[in-house]
């Protein structure tokens, strides 16, 4: 019992360090897992036992395949072919850049994606004269609604494939349709309020028209053999319960091979560059946190609470653990929330007798936590990422403004999972 | 070492006419070819010191010219020096002294300890004045000793630096720093307060960077763009932005006191071809990569 108010406290501060950013939240993680192993509530083998490496060898993996596939320019061809294609209206614009986001963000992550078409996006509107900002909040919006479409999109579903035995397919199977389902309806949404009040003169719509964007690829070559590889993991990916390949090593192969094909001679610059380690060590932090929590019995302890309260009943489980991820991964960091909630979700499997299908809790999870990021300016990295980015360029987002738009789209996104979890699964 | 111990007095003349400065090469190459054997013949130490000068300048800011050739065999020093009634123009700078020096290949650290006693020496109104005042050359070498004037073993920043440089205030519009920059054909320019002291420096590319937003620099390929905007309009924006909103304050400065090998690898590892020198917080110089090009490497 005491051990475990010593590990609560300890997660409970490195927590508040992490949502407040009072110190770099990987140097949280970090220090609060080795105090735990200081204080001798992990063994120092426990505590490297629970890092889950699937997670951390999936990620880097993904960070090199990612730092070839961008360098090959298709991404900003896509966002530019698609301004032009929009002949330079700003609300088709808005639309089709909605749609590109969430596109690239199933296969890229949401802040990857973000990094590369935010930039764009200010050229763009800095060419037509018109405010980048509501473009830069859809933007992030569609990132997170797009994270939550695939298993290899955003950090939240990538741990929760690791965890579980839940493969590439199933992750295609339960979370594509609704995310597509949101995006749809987000659609109309931007609509309905935006398609007044945007306007642009012809000349300016002509300089965006005179982009030479067939310049971006820059060496076809290069852009066919990062596509094969990419086309080859995501194959592995779907095979990957016939094949019997963990993810991770379907990832780092992939990685490995373009960086030998591709970046052999940079191969420290992408190291150094493109990998980032911030990430792996905040992760490999949360990990040894989690662990204590699970050791001590505390997750034991809320896993009940929880079956209590639901009754054991799966359809008010899985929607209490998707407006409960919803409302907090709006606050918090969604990846320490997902990491915490894995092992309640697994404790509840276990002693929640009525539940015989523990999946749908899964997608409830990773649905909750990924479009919950939208919930406010700080819900997900992305949101922070493109603020960010857009600060340096001159546009002050605030929290409200940014939140007043954000909470909207998230209201609509969990309140169709709701519907998508009622109809699917019960 | 003493510099006198490296004075001739039968090479050094006063020269009353006005005469052009191949002219005062010729009268100083016939001098030294007099006094001593050279392994090389006269006319074709005259071409050599051509040669130099048509390389780079070797007239500096205080008036003195310091043609220089380096000769394979010579194993010695050798100065001839000509004290100008009429100053010669060389490029901007009136030069009325010329001090040639002859050296051995290898021998490019005395030479530099030398000029460098030279520049200073040329630095002094007072003691300019009395060596013109000197009858002959034995009177000049007289003067010399007196003042103790020492060849010191090591060259240090400071006697090669162009000293108070150009400065501007954070205050000064980017418009004037552009006009300051293409007019005087530098690429950088040091910052300083009203009592000179140093607060760091403002180079073109800072200048340029007005132009391009920070999202530009996000995109690694810009090849797809023929033309932006606000590259093309940087000017009318630089009417009311400052040079202290542009400048750079953490690069790295140097003591008038280090050593060249010392300025040198700061320039590589930080990429930088201009170091501001600064002393106890004040502003007093600027070294470049060019000048150390020209004023050690390829003398």
């Amino acid at each position: 019992m005491y051990l475990m108010i010593l590990a609560l406290a300890i997660f409970i501060i490195t927590y508040v360090l992490i949502i407040t950013e009072w110190i770099n939240k990987m140097l949280a993680a970090m220090i609060g897992g080795f105090a735990l192993i200081l204080t001798g509530i992990l063994q120092q083998p426990e505590a490297f036992s629970a890092v889950d490496w699937n997670v951390i060898f999936f990620l880097i993996g993904m960070m090199l395949v990612i730092s070839v596939l961008k360098d090959t320019g298709l991404f900003m061809y896509m966002a530019i072919k698609t301004a032009k294609l929009a002949r330079g209206k700003p609300l088709l614009i808005m639309i089709y850049m909605f749609v590109i986001t969430a596109v690239v963000s199933a296969f890229l992550g949401s802040v990857t994606t973000i990094m590369i078409l935010v930039p764009i996006l200010l050229l763009i509107t800095e060419e037509l004269k018109i405010s980048p900002v509501p473009f830069i909040i859809t933007m992030v919006v569609a990132s997170n609604i797009g994270g939550a479409a695939t298993m290899i999109g955003d950090p939240p579903n990538i741990i929760i494939g690791s965890a579980t035995n839940l493969t590439f397919i199933d992750f295609l199977l339960n979370l594509t349709p609704p995310a597509i389902i949101t995006t749809v309806f987000s659609c109309g949404l931007i609509w309905l309020m935006y398609r007044k009040g945007m306007r642009v003169s012809t000349e300016n719509r002509a300089r965006l028209l005179s982009y030479k964007e067939d310049n971006l690829i820059k060496s076809r070559k290069k852009l066919a053999i990062a596509l094969g590889v990419l086309f080859l993991m995501l194959v592995g990916l779907a095979l990957q319960s016939v094949l019997g390949i963990q993810t991770a090593t379907i990832s780092m192969s992939a990685g490995l091979l373009l960086l030998a094909i591709s970046s052999r001679k940079k191969v420290e610059h992408v190291l150094t560059n493109d990998v980032d380690w911030v990430t792996i060590f905040f992760f490999i932090g949360l990990f040894i946190i989690v662990e204590s929590l699970v050791k001590t019995g505390f997750i034991n302890m809320l896993a009940n609470g929880v079956v209590e309260l639901t009754q054991g009943r799966a359809k008010e489980t899985s929607l209490a653990i998707l407006w409960l991820s919803g409302v907090f991964s709006a606050f918090i960091d969604n990846v320490p929330f997902v990491a915490a909630m894995i092992p309640v979700i697994e404790h509840i499997g276990e002693v929640a007798k009525q539940i015989t299908d523990i999946n749908p809790l899964w997608w409830s999870l990773a649905l909750g936590t990924c479009l919950g990021g939208n919930g406010t300016l700080i819900g997900a990295s992305a949101n922070i990422v493109a603020v960010g980015i857009a600060k340096h360029n001159g546009y002050h987002i605030r929290f409200r403004d940014f939140t007043k738009v954000s909470a909207v789209f998230t209201l609509l996104s969990l309140v169709i999972c709701t519907f998508y979890i009622l109809l699917r699964y019960f | 070492m003493q510099l006198a111990g490296f004075l001739d007095s039968r090479m050094i003349l006063h020269e009353q006419r006005a005469l052009d400065l191949d002219t005062i090469y010729q009268e100083l190459v016939e001098l030294i070819c007099r006094y001593h054997k050279l392994p090389v013949s006269c006319p074709e130490l005259m071409r050599l010191v051509r040669q130099r000068e048509e390389q780079s300048r070797t007239a500096y800011p205080s008036g003195i010219g310091i043609p220089h050739v380096r000769l394979e065999g010579l194993d010695d020093t050798l100065i001839a020096m000509s004290f100008l009634q009429d100053p010669v123009p060389s490029e901007e700078i009136k030069v009325s002294w010329v001090v040639m020096i002859i050296t051995d290949k290898s021998s490019s650290n005395t030479y530099l300890n030398i000029v460098s006693a030279l520049l200073k020496m040329s630095r002094d109104p007072e003691l300019m004045e009395e060596l013109r005042q000197q009858n002959d050359g034995h009177g000049v070498v007289q003067v010399v000793k007196q003042h103790g004037i020492e060849v010191k073993k090591e060259v240090c920043i400071g006697d090669i630096m162009t000293p108070s440089p150009i400065s501007v205030s954070p205050d000064t519009l980017l418009s004037k720093l552009s006009l300051i920059m293409s007019n005087k054909e530098i690429s950088m320019v040091p910052v300083t307060d009203e009592k000179g002291r140093y607060l760091g420096e403002v180079n073109v590319l800072n200048l340029l960077k007005v132009g391009v937003p920070d999202y530009l620099m996000m995109i690694d390929n810009l090849n797809f763009l023929l033309s932006f905007e606000p590259l093309e309009h940087l000017f009318e924006t630089m009417d009311v932005a400052t040079v202290g909103e542009i400048m750079e304050t953490e690069e790295p400065v140097l003591h008038p006191k280090a050593s060249i090998v010392e300025t040198v690898a700061l320039m590589i590892r930080h990429r930088k071809s201009f170091v501001s020198i600064v002393d106890e917080g004040k502003l007093v110089g600027v070294i470049t990569a060019t000048d150390i090009l020209h004023k050690v490497i390829t003398v």
